[in-house]
């Protein structure tokens, strides 16, 4: 479903190089839930991003669903993303100058889908907002914003859903809220869910656990981690 | 392109009121060119259907001097049966002073007396106050007719008599408007229509009297292009003019075309500010969005459709703006048609509304700015990486070449626009090389000048401390700010203190001991008398001179560097080939030096010379040693060119002529003369002087300086007004893209004021922070715009009209204050918000 084969990512800081990601293997099958561990700085949020096509390797390549996504364009990523991948960021990143309802709708909107404002609706209902559609992100909660962002990175159906520190910006009964939602819809429909987190507990949820240190695994603090697809 | 509707839409939404300040921008430049072009489109469609009624005629042939044998002579083949000419009628037109006949009434004015015959008018009607019929008859036995101001100045009504030359005339009703009467422009009286046979006999036409002879004629449809032609190439060699209305109406068209183009730039320019605002208000508006813009890429948006959603939403907006613009268009032309004519030249009734063309054009110029200056910020969209979700960095880094030939195209259409609205590729070039011109100096200035506000970043005062270091913060729209509102004052201050300076000029002339009073048309039998009659009643300045005067045209000039055989050669050189007021004399005036050449003794000479002056010499390479050939009233004179002279125009009240001959040559020859006199101050014994003259003299007329020069200030003060309208337009702009511009980066002043009032500012304390700022800025602008505006002065009164230059410190200080007070004012009624937001919600939103 995910693979890297090689995959490295290398900035320049004052001037010198900086790998911040070393060639790295790794293979996540369909329907798996992964969650990527470390402390700051140790390429979490990288590798997600590189997973996401939201930045491109400085070396190897990155294949969702067996096309090889390291060549592609901006607005060819984009569909792609569109079409395959739902993505939830630590601090929700919901348009502020729309509605929650809206927020939802517009990826659906995007993929021309006919039945978007009623998916929209059923999406609000499934994280517990139906009432609150026509409310504006500065009108909701910081947990309640991070579900309408859940909805909203499962308006396409995507097979994948990547989550960065989902619940990093919440209380814990919110935290627990959201994890739970992300949990029964990587069970329930079978979607690939790789999540970042520093939540020790919430990663124990997961079906494996990838831990990063300086840009490596950490051999010793992963778990269940395949680095290449079965033969 | 449904998902880029629908999001434009719920964009536009949350934005318009962060946006409406710079499409209210984009409203006041299309105003103003919807206005300017309806206006002018209402007048041009009137008048240039009625070119016929303009000059009476199919066609009009006239001369200044009278018709000469060889005219009489055309003119009796060229009218004669069987050349298609269906109806003839002759007028003849002359300025002079009338009177009451009543001699309780001390007064006099000048007019412009036109005699008419039974035939005329041949097209149009004549206009009279409450719909009286006209016909000749009312002319006949001494009649007249006048307009309604010299009733108002003489003090008489209808049926009253007044005295025109050596008659009286009895007032049969009041003129509204005529065919073939003087279309705007200037004018040395009212009119007053006489009988043509009655004109001639009123002993006005002295020699050299000036006097225009019309024949007007209606010509078979199908024969009168060739009869123009023909009938132009008959009178070519003569002083004669020949019009035909459909040349008239292809030239008033032009030139009502050319002014609505020119006008038409001053609303480009202020629409262009507005431009410059959309552009500043789209660039904060992207930075404001790079989130949104990241999270639409995220869920899978292509650039495209971003940049549709944003692009779609700036013609939205723009369009409302264009909109609101007719809408102010609309009102505008109700004031115009309360103040300006509300008849053609003709008496035509004309009526001010939108008209379509305008309309059309006004949108479309404004969308096409909105467009062309909010791309080159929305490129910016393309750069936007979702990454930016993930971690704060700019992936907007590297030079855009896109961005850069984008912007290259964008000032190629914008010089394209100016170009079509201006109807010349040189003018759009200009006016946009100007506007940049300008816009960089007040850049540059701006840039200066909060350099050297940098000392006040040290200051002791907590409040001045940082509102200095405000006016340089990253993000900062201070040149913005300066360039806008700077501009404005620019021109306001510019205008002004030319005005200023062109008064003090005309009061200084008149302070001095100077004449003040022109009389015109003196015959030679008069000048004895009328210098004794003059003496004991003027009021110093000298006893009144007589100058002998003659009018002459160059026909032709041998010389060294031109040689100029045919008075059709002549009229090749343009301006040399006008009428042109001479005269003879043994010295020179005191207002005059010769720079080359030799001028003669007082002795007269039988070969004739002439001394020209400096501009002649240079425009034309005419020189010393040459042999110029004049028309003098018919006479033919060659003379040789033996002096060149420069003459101190501003001293004009000596004489100031062009040519001026040898004693010997014209002193036996019929001519007349000139007189200057300084006249009485108390405005009731100037009249009875006039009414005096008048009386003993009727053929002589008075120009009045001391009204001519009310004249002039009534009409540099109505050019002011107009331009100062202009300036108030920009200068308003400026204040709705200064508005905007701190609406748009309120949310900045907000945090920060939160952030300040944590750590124990009073609201005092941010109130007089942002009152220092905008009153900084304000003052900046004040600097930089009066500056200009004193340099624009400087550059007009030396280069352009050459008057004395005085700094207008009233201007430059007026400027300042206003500026620096009226930003304040704005700025800080702009940022009421951020005075009263608790500091807690907006920590806890951010």
């Amino acid at each position: 479903m995910i693979e890297l084969r090689g995959v490295s990512r290398t900035v320049q800081s004052g001037g010198a190089p900086l790998t911040i990601l070393h060639p790295l293997d790794l293979f996540v099958p369909a329907g798996q839930s992964l969650a990527i561990t470390g402390p700051s700085g140790s390429g979490k949020s990288t590798l997600l991003g590189l997973i996401a096509g939201l930045d491109a390797p400085t070396s190897g390549a990155i294949l969702i669903d067996g096309v090889d996504i390291t060549g592609l364009g901006e607005d060819a990523l984009a569909r792609l993303r569109g079409a395959k991948i739902g993505f939830v960021f630590q601090f929700f990143h919901l348009i502020p100058s729309l509605t929650a309802r809206e927020n939802v709708l517009v990826p659906m909107e995007l993929a021309k889908r006919r039945d978007a404002p009623r998916r929209a609706d059923a999406l609000l209902d499934e994280v517990g907002l139906r009432d609150r559609g026509h409310h504006y992100p500065s009108q909701l909660s910081g947990g309640e914003q991070q579900r309408v962002a859940i909805a909203r990175a499962l308006a396409n159906d995507p097979p994948i859903l990547l989550a960065d520190e989902p619940t990093g910006n919440l209380d814990s009964a919110n935290g627990r809220h959201v994890m739970d939602l992300l949990v029964d819809v990587n069970r329930a429909r079978r979607t690939t869910l790789v999540l970042v987190t520093h939540d020790a507990a919430l990663a124990a949820e997961a079906g494996a656990q990838l831990a990063l240190r300086d840009g490596r695994p950490d051999v010793e603090r992963s778990r269940l981690v395949q680095l290449a697809p079965p033969a | 392109m449904i998902f880029v509707l629908r999001m434009a839409l719920r964009e536009t939404r949350s934005s318009w009121q962060r946006l409406v300040f710079f499409f209210v921008c984009l409203a006041i430049g299309v105003g103003a060119i919807v206005t300017l072009r309806s206006v002018i489109q209402s007048v041009r469609g009137v008048v240039t259907g009625e070119a016929r009624v303009l000059i009476a005629g199919d066609v009009v042939i006239s001369t200044g001097r009278g018709w000469t044998e060889q005219d009489r002579a055309l003119l009796a083949s060229w009218l004669a049966p069987g050349r298609g000419v269906q109806a003839t009628t002759a007028s003849l037109e002359t300025a002079t002073m009338v009177r009451p006949a009543d001699r309780a009434k001390a007064t006099a004015r000048m007019v412009e007396l036109r005699g008419v015959e039974a035939a005329f008018p041949l097209y149009g009607r004549v206009r009279m106050r409450g719909n009286q019929p006209y016909s000749h008859a009312l002319l006949e036995d001494h009649g007249a007719l006048v307009r309604p101001e010299l009733l108002t100045q003489l003090d008489l009504a209808v049926g009253d008599a007044m005295v025109i030359g050596s008659q009286s005339f009895t007032i049969r009703g009041v003129l509204e408007g005529e065919p073939g009467g003087r279309a705007g422009g200037f004018s040395l009286g009212p009119r007053v229509l006489i009988d043509r046979a009655a004109l001639e006999h009123a002993g006005l036409l002295g020699f050299g009297s000036r006097a225009r002879h019309q024949i007007m004629l209606r010509v078979d449809p199908t024969r009168l292009d060739a009869y123009t032609r023909d009938l132009r190439q008959a009178f070519r060699n003569q002083f004669v003019s020949v019009r035909s209305w459909k040349s008239t109406e292809s030239d008033i068209g032009e030139d009502l075309e050319r002014s609505e183009n020119y006008l038409s730039l001053v609303g480009l320019v202020v629409l262009v500010l507005g431009g410059i605002g959309v552009s500043s208000v789209t660039r904060v508006f992207v930075e404001q969005k790079l989130k949104s813009i990241a999270v639409l890429k995220c869920v899978g948006a292509g650039t495209v459709q971003i940049l549709g959603v944003y692009m779609l939403q700036i013609l939205v907006l723009g369009l409302a703006g264009c909109l609101l613009g007719v809408a102010l268009a609309r009102v505008a032309l109700v004031a115009v048609a309360r103040y300006a004519a509300s008849t053609s030249p003709t008496g035509e009734p004309l009526t001010y509304g939108l008209t379509w063309p305008a309309v059309g054009q006004g949108v479309l110029i404004g969308l096409l700015v909105a467009l062309l200056f909010s791309i080159v910020p929305l490129l910016r969209v393309r750069r936007v990486r979702p990454w930016l979700l993930l971690r704060q960095e700019d992936g907007g880094g590297g030079r855009d070449y896109l961005r850069i030939s984008v912007a290259a195209l964008v000032g190629v259409a914008l010089v394209a626009v100016a170009a079509w609205q201006a109807g010349s590729w040189r003018v759009g070039l200009i006016v946009c090389g100007g506007f940049i011109a300008i816009a960089g100096v007040l850049w540059g200035a701006g840039w200066l000048l909060v350099k050297m506000m940098r000392p006040l970043r040290y200051s002791r005062w907590f409040a001045l401390r940082h509102a200095a270091l405000h006016l340089d913060r990253p993000g900062n729209q201070t040149r913005l700010v300066l360039l806008s509102v700077g501009l404005g004052c620019f021109f306001i201050v510019g205008v002004r203190a030319v005005q200023s300076n062109l008064l003090g000029q005309f009061s200084f002339d008149l302070a001095a001991d100077t004449p003040d009073m022109f009389l015109i048309d003196i015959q030679q039998d008069q000048a004895a008398g009328l210098q004794a009659f003059l003496v004991p009643r003027a009021a110093g300045g000298g006893s009144p001179r007589l100058l002998p005067v003659l009018r002459a045209r160059v026909t032709g000039v041998r010389g060294r560097e031109v040689n100029l055989d045919s008075v059709e050669d002549v009229r090749g050189r343009g301006s040399l080939a006008r009428e042109y007021t001479i005269t003879y004399r043994g010295g020179l005036s005191p207002n005059e030096r010769v720079i080359d050449g030799r001028f003669w003794d007082a002795s007269p000479s039988a070969q004739p010379e002439v001394s020209i002056e400096q501009s002649i010499r240079d425009r034309f390479r005419i020189q010393i040693g040459d042999t110029m050939r004049f028309d003098v009233l018919g006479r033919p004179i060659e003379a040789r060119v033996t002096s060149v002279r420069s003459v101190n125009w501003r001293e004009v009240r000596n004489g100031g002529f062009m040519f001026v001959f040898r004693q010997g040559t014209f002193d036996q020859a019929p001519h007349s003369f000139i007189a200057s006199m300084r006249g009485p101050v108390d405005l009731e014994a100037r009249a009875r002087l006039q009414r005096d003259l008048v009386t003993a003299f009727p053929n002589v007329s008075v120009i009045d300086l001391r009204e001519v020069l009310e004249t002039a200030r009534s009409i540099i003060g109505t050019i002011t007004l107009g331009v100062t309208v202009v300036g108030g337009l920009v200068l308003a702009t400026g204040v709705l893209i200064l508005t905007g511009a701190v609406a748009m980066t309120k949310f900045r002043r907000v945090y920060e004021a939160a952030i300040l009032k944590t750590l124990g500012a009073s609201t005092r304390t941010v109130g007089s922070l942002l009152l220092l700022e905008y009153g900084l800025l304000g003052l900046l602008a004040g600097l930089v715009g009066s500056w200009g505006g004193i340099g624009l002065s400087y550059a007009i009164g030396r280069w352009a009209i050459q008057i004395t230059w005085s700094m207008p410190w009233r201007e430059v200080g007026i400027g300042v204050a206003g500026t620096a007070l009226l930003v304040a004012i704005v700025g800080l009624g702009a940022s009421v918000d951020v005075l009263r937001r608790k500091p807690l919600a907006t920590l806890r939103a951010e």
